[in-house]
């Protein structure tokens, strides 16, 4: 026996158990390493037998007070135990969960981006005597144990795009696909596909992969984990976490520090507390669907026995997927099901195939919009009372029906009707001019009173007569109420004189008219001067935003933003038409709580999304600002980026036109899925439009960004927006957008 | 200048500004002499300025002059919104900014069966529905003998001539609607188009209104200002519009400056019009008004409608003094009826430029000016007569506005030759060239004043 090697090991032990409980170290810890040091002194004078025995005794120890101390982990332990070198990555998983795999996309640091590990892989399964080779395709990042070139598993945008591009191969193959979430959150650079928007496009395009995807998480940081981790099941590693934001990012934003200072470490733990990040809190929420437990202290590359308990619920995962759509496997399913309970069974007994037919795949993907569909209705406060909760279904089944009778039935019937009707009138037409034709007269034609009327009196009086005369009764910005001289922030390079604040807020629409800078202008401007007056109609008031984690003090702030924005949340839902076209617009509102996104904000969007289906209307989503998802309500906010990209994709598979326009700053989760995600994304001037602020990525990345990195003119460079527009002409263009492009199942036309 | 006179015949007091090019101006020395204040700004275009300097002083009210902010709706509400409201010398804001919308104003006219330029009265977007208008137009214009048929294209959100132009026949319409439809989309992001019938001869005459905060509305007579230079600038104005009992007319001038008062007077009642202000119509060789646009201020050619006028028979009207007198508040004071009319005015601008050369301006030094002295004559000159004064090139190169009376035709054609004979204008450029005016071509228009 090697006494050098294991005592070297157990030192690593030892370090390992230092790190991860950072300044807090509990006495056991000091005590192993009063037995270790005493060991190594004693151990020369001994013979073999008796230093074997005192390692064993040693090795017992550090077992039991591994087993000890697993019980005592506070949430930021566990933060340090998926940051450590010493965590398994997903190389040591290809290496043991799986029978034999070939890395493609990219080796080591020869990559377009080494923190992405993509791989084709294999499971064996033995069943009597036949040997069944099941592919999958393995994708997560890779944290390298320490490699630098693997960038701590912070994924660039074109890393995301190159995972994309692999399970859309592994769906043309139509194998499963297994994601390992190893990622601290993603690289907020803008450079193109762009964080944001390459995370937006993953979410779309996996809402509807035709494929089962088994994700599974062990440190999943906030974007930078959805971008792989919508999937039919979700596990998670039982030291893993599971965050909107690092514990570190959340004390910043909590004690207000500025760039550059630390926050304390007892906020940090604190906040790793408060965010609700563990595997069992995720459990308990509903966001992931079984943990996998790990042995005490979290797992290291030499715990076998963890690689094989992994292997067995990413196989049970996999054939549940399967079985729960596929046509026949009902023995199948109850067995899995017994085998769910008792840990112990070997799923390798029993084969399910991995190939899904067409209608089995369509299953999947209702199954697994259901799914998350389904999720977060716990984390806000629906106060619609019960009564209107029936009209209101009752409506929408009516919807529905209206729907279908105008738009597919009198469509397709209408029209035969309607080429009849024409053929036969021009028919007519060549009959009647031959029979007139004797009779009209060959001079010029004169011009009758009517015409002379037409060119001379009032036309259209039933308009009024004050055609652009409709000043009074639109939205009267706040601003527009003071008596000041408003100097624009452009005024020393391009000569800008002072402008009287009504005339700036009230007329000009917050644009200075010299230069063309926009000044920020409230949400009700859009509301009350960009849709036809007065169509716009609240819905779906009743739902709240709340504080499902309980997170201190933040009851009194929500209620505060309420109060003060007299809204209930930062999503506003109408019912409007521009221009005589009918729309339903969602609107993000900056000024409560930064018009973050969270359970009740994801759910009023979807809800819209579904209104905005069943009555065929385009939907615009008028973001008038948004800071991202709402750090407060932890997962419940991050789990809005695949649900309401899952709706978004309903729609428009739908048949439905679904716009963006950003107003002013638009940052992080929302813009990274169910903004993002729309093939029409405007700006206003004035917008900032990426996935960090540049504090944020200043403290993750170290690269100091330009000014103007996020101005929407750089947006628009990148490929992200579509189109920049003047705030005085919103309305124009929305009414352009909406006659030239547009799905199929819109009927304005 | 005339403000301030007017000012001091009410007995209020007064501030002025000026900027740093205007520092020799007239306006300047009289506000001094009068024992004003003023005070030098950097634009007359920032309002910002001008609030402060009227804060400082400590100003109630704000008369705009001429241009610049006088039809600016927005600087009039300012004045009467701000926490320290001043009372604007003009009609009220609302009223500004109705009638400064052309669209508007047609739709208007056209409501109270006032007549108004053939065409649309809306922005058309369809362009079937143009080309009908257009069709229609030509027809129409066709029916009534006008051979030079011609129809103008406007670009409806354009102004200030940008996006205007002018079709000769139907084949030819589609393309520059067209054209002008992406211009116009481009520019204004708007696609409508005005289509309008395009009227070559006619003269252009003016209505006088002046009202009193109290819905007095009453009117100074006609002015006709068809001598223009070129560039449609007024050269040339004369009171009354026309002469129907000195000139032999083919239609009912008569008939024409009644009705052109009547109809004014309608809008003005229609939109309660509370202060003075000017109704721009163009009439056609057969005696057919239209109503072009209305300007919501007082213009620099008042003075020869108040040199017709005789208030309680009594000669020496001031219009701006009037105006100032009722935008403070007070009531007119007068009717219709106390209005009479006597004689001819005419209205000469005497302008450092070059006639023979599209009018282009002329820049130089004046050494003398000298304008004879008459009682039928008043003048109106900032040009210093006592020394030499350069001419400002920021500005527009207007050095005297000379207004004439007399009891006929032929007596006041007779001393405007006789004052534009006697007056003394010498100058030079820099390179030692005599100056040029436009003195010849205001004796050769006068002979033929008020001839249609």
């Amino acid at each position: 026996m090697d006494i050098e090697k294991s005592t070297q090991e157990l030192a690593d032990r030892l370090q390992y158990i230092q790190d991860i409980f950072g300044s807090r170290q509990p006495g056991d810890v000091a005590l192993l390493a009063e037995k270790l040091a005493e060991f190594r002194a004693r151990e020369q004078a001994e013979g073999m037998p008796q230093k074997v025995k005192l390692l064993a005794q040693i090795q017992d120890l550090f077992d039991f007070v591994e087993k000890k101390l697993d019980a005592e982990l506070v949430p930021m332990d566990k933060v340090r135990i998926v940051r450590h070198p010493q965590r398994i990555t997903l190389k040591d998983i290809l290496e043991f969960v799986y029978d034999n795999y070939t890395e493609i996309g990219g080796q080591d640091e020869y990559s377009i981006d080494p923190s992405m590990v993509i791989a084709r892989a294999y499971i064996t399964r033995r069943i009597g005597d036949k040997v069944h080779n099941q592919p999958v395709m393995v994708i997560g990042q890779e944290k390298g144990h320490g490699q630098e070139f693997r960038n701590g598993g912070s994924v660039k945008p074109w890393g995301n795009a190159k995972a994309l591009q692999y399970m859309k191969v592994a769906e043309t193959e139509n194998i499963p696909i297994h994601t390992y979430v190893f990622t601290p959150g993603a690289f907020p650079v803008e450079d193109y596909p762009g964080a944001a928007q390459q995370i937006a496009r993953n979410l779309y395009e996996m809402a509807a992969l035709r494929v089962p995807v088994v994700a599974c998480f062990s440190e999943g940081g906030s974007g930078g984990a959805e971008a792989i981790a919508l999937a039919d099941t979700r596990l998670m590693l039982s030291h893993g976490y599971y965050s909107v934001i690092s514990p570190e990012g959340a004390a910043a934003i909590e004690s207000g520090i500025r760039q550059g200072q630390r926050a304390p470490v007892s906020m940090i733990e604190e906040c790793a507390e408060r965010l609700k990040i563990t595997a069992a809190d995720n459990l308990r929420m509903g966001y992931i669907d079984r943990v996998v437990h790990e042995p005490p202290l979290g797992a290291r590359p030499h715990h076998y026995d963890f690689f094989k308990r992994l292997r067995q619920e990413m196989i049970m995962a996999t054939d549940e997927a399967f079985l729960g759509v596929k046509g026949l496997g009902l023995i199948r399913g109850m067995a899995l099901k017994r085998r769910k309970k008792d840990a112990v069974a070997d799923p390798e007994s029993m084969f399910v195939r991995w190939v899904l037919d067409e209608g089995a795949a369509d299953r999947l993907v209702w199954k697994r919009y259901s799914k998350f569909r389904n999720m977060a209705k716990g984390a806000m406060r629906d106060k619609t009372p019960a009564s209107r909760r029936l009209t209101d279904s009752l409506q929408q089944v009516s919807w529905s029906t209206y729907s279908y009778l105008r738009y597919e039935f009198l469509r397709t019937y209408g029209k035969k009707l309607m080429t009849l009707a024409e053929e036969t009138r021009a028919e007519a037409g060549v009959v009647l001019e031959k029979v007139l034709r004797p009779f009209k007269s060959g001079g010029a034609r004169k011009v009758d009173t009517q015409t002379i009327q037409k060119l001379t009196e009032l036309s259209c009086a039933e308009e009024g007569i004050c055609l652009t005369g409709d000043w009074d009764g639109g939205y009267v910005s706040p601003k527009a109420r003071e008596d000041k001289a408003v100097t624009c922030p452009n005024a020393s390079t391009h000569g800008c004189l002072d402008l009287w604040a009504p005339d700036l807020f009230g007329d000009f629409a917050g644009v200075c008219q010299y230069c063309g800078h926009h000044f920020p202008m409230e949400y009700q401007w859009f509301i009350h001067n960009v849709l036809d007056k007065d169509s716009a109609i609240e819905f779906g008031q009743d739902v709240e935003a709340g504080n499902p984690l309980d997170y201190p003090g933040f009851d009194q702030k929500i209620e505060e933003a309420k109060r003060k924005n007299k809204i209930k949340s930062s999503c506003l839902t109408y019912e409007a038409s521009i221009d005589g076209v009918k729309i339903v617009i969602g609107v993000l509102v900056a000024p409560f709580r930064g018009g973050t996104v969270g359970a009740a904000e994801g759910e009023k969007f979807i809800r819209a999304l579904s209104r905005a289906r069943k009555k065929h209307y385009p939907f615009l989503a008028y973001v008038h600002g948004t800071a991202g998802i709402r750090i407060q309500e932890g997962t419940n906010g991050v789990i809005q980026m695949p649900r309401a990209t899952m709706a978004v994709r309903r729609y428009i598979e739908a048949g439905g036109l679904y716009t963006v326009l950003y107003d002013t700053n638009s940052y992080a989760g929302p813009v990274a899925s169910f903004l993002g995600c729309s093939p029409y994304q405007f700006s206003v001037r004035s917008a900032n439009i990426g996935f960090a602020g540049p504090g944020v990525i200043k403290e993750t990345t170290g690269i100091d960004i330009a000014p103007d990195y996020h101005k929407a003119y750089n947006a628009l460079a990148r490929g992200h927006i579509q189109g920049i527009w003047d705030r005085r002409e919103i309305r124009n263009n929305l009414v352009q957008a909406f006659q030239t492009i547009g799905g199929r199942n819109l009927y304005y036309r | 200048m005339r403000i301030i006179q007017a000012c001091c015949k009410l007995g209020l007091d007064f501030v002025c500004v000026y900027t740093a090019e205007d520092e020799a101006s007239g306006h300047l020395s009289l506000a001094r002499e009068l024992g004003g204040q003023a005070f030098r700004i950097s634009s007359y275009h920032d309002a910002n300025e001008i609030m402060a300097v009227a804060d400082h002083a400590g100003a109630t009210a704000v008369h705009p002059g001429y241009g610049y902010f006088a039809e600016d709706y927005r600087f009039a509400r300012r004045v009467c919104e701000r926490t320290r409201p001043m009372i604007w010398i003009g009609p009220s804001w609302r009223v500004i900014r109705t009638l400064g919308d052309k669209i508007n104003t047609k739709r208007l006219a056209r409501s109270l069966g006032v007549p108004t330029v053939p065409g649309s009265d809306r922005p058309v977007y369809d362009e079937l529905e143009a080309e009908e208008i257009a069709d229609s137009l030509f027809r129409f214009q066709a029916e009534q003998g006008i051979d030079l048929a011609r129809v103008l294209v406007k670009a409806s959100a354009g102004g200030g001539g940008m996006g205007i132009e002018e079709v000769h026949n139907l084949d030819h319409f589609k393309t520059v609607y067209r054209r002008i439809r992406n211009y116009s989309k481009r520019q204004f992001h708007d696609e409508g188009v005005l289509i309008e019938q395009r009227i070559l001869d006619f003269n252009h005459l003016e209505v006088q209104i002046a009202a009193d905060r109290h819905g007095s509305i009453a009117h100074f007579g006609t002015r006709n200002c068809t001598i223009q230079s070129t560039g449609r600038q007024k050269r040339v104005e004369i009171a009354p519009g026309f002469a129907p009992d000195q000139i032999k007319y083919s239609f009912d001038a008569a008939k024409v400056l009644d009705d052109i008062t009547n109809h004014s007077l309608a809008i003005a009642k229609e939109v309660g019009y509370d202060n003075v202000g000017t109704w721009e119509w163009i009439v056609t060789p057969a005696g057919q008004p239209f109503l072009m646009e209305v300007n919501t201020r007082i213009q620099v050619e008042n003075g020869v409608s108040a040199a017709i006028s005789r208030l309680k028979g009594q000669p020496g009207v001031d219009i701006i003094k009037e105006q100032i007198r009722m935008g403070l508040g007070d009531p007119m004071g007068f009717t219709q009826q106390d209005i009479t009319f006597e004689g001819i005015g005419i209205e000469y601008r005497i302008i450092a430029e070059d006639p023979a050369n599209r009018f282009t301006p002329w820049v130089g030094r004046i050494d003398r000016f000298n304008p004879p002295q008459a009682p039928w004559l008043s003048m109106h000159s900032q040009i210093p007569q006592d020394k030499p004064y350069v001419i400002p090139t920021e500005f527009d190169p207007n050095l005297a506005l000379a207004i004439i009376w007399g009891k006929d035709l032929a007596e006041a054609k007779s001393r405007g030759v006789e004052f534009l004979d006697r007056l003394v204008l010498q100058g030079q450029d820099q390179e030692g060239n005599p100056m040029k005016s436009n003195i010849a071509f205001l004796r050769e228009k006068t002979s033929d004043i008020l001839v249609f």
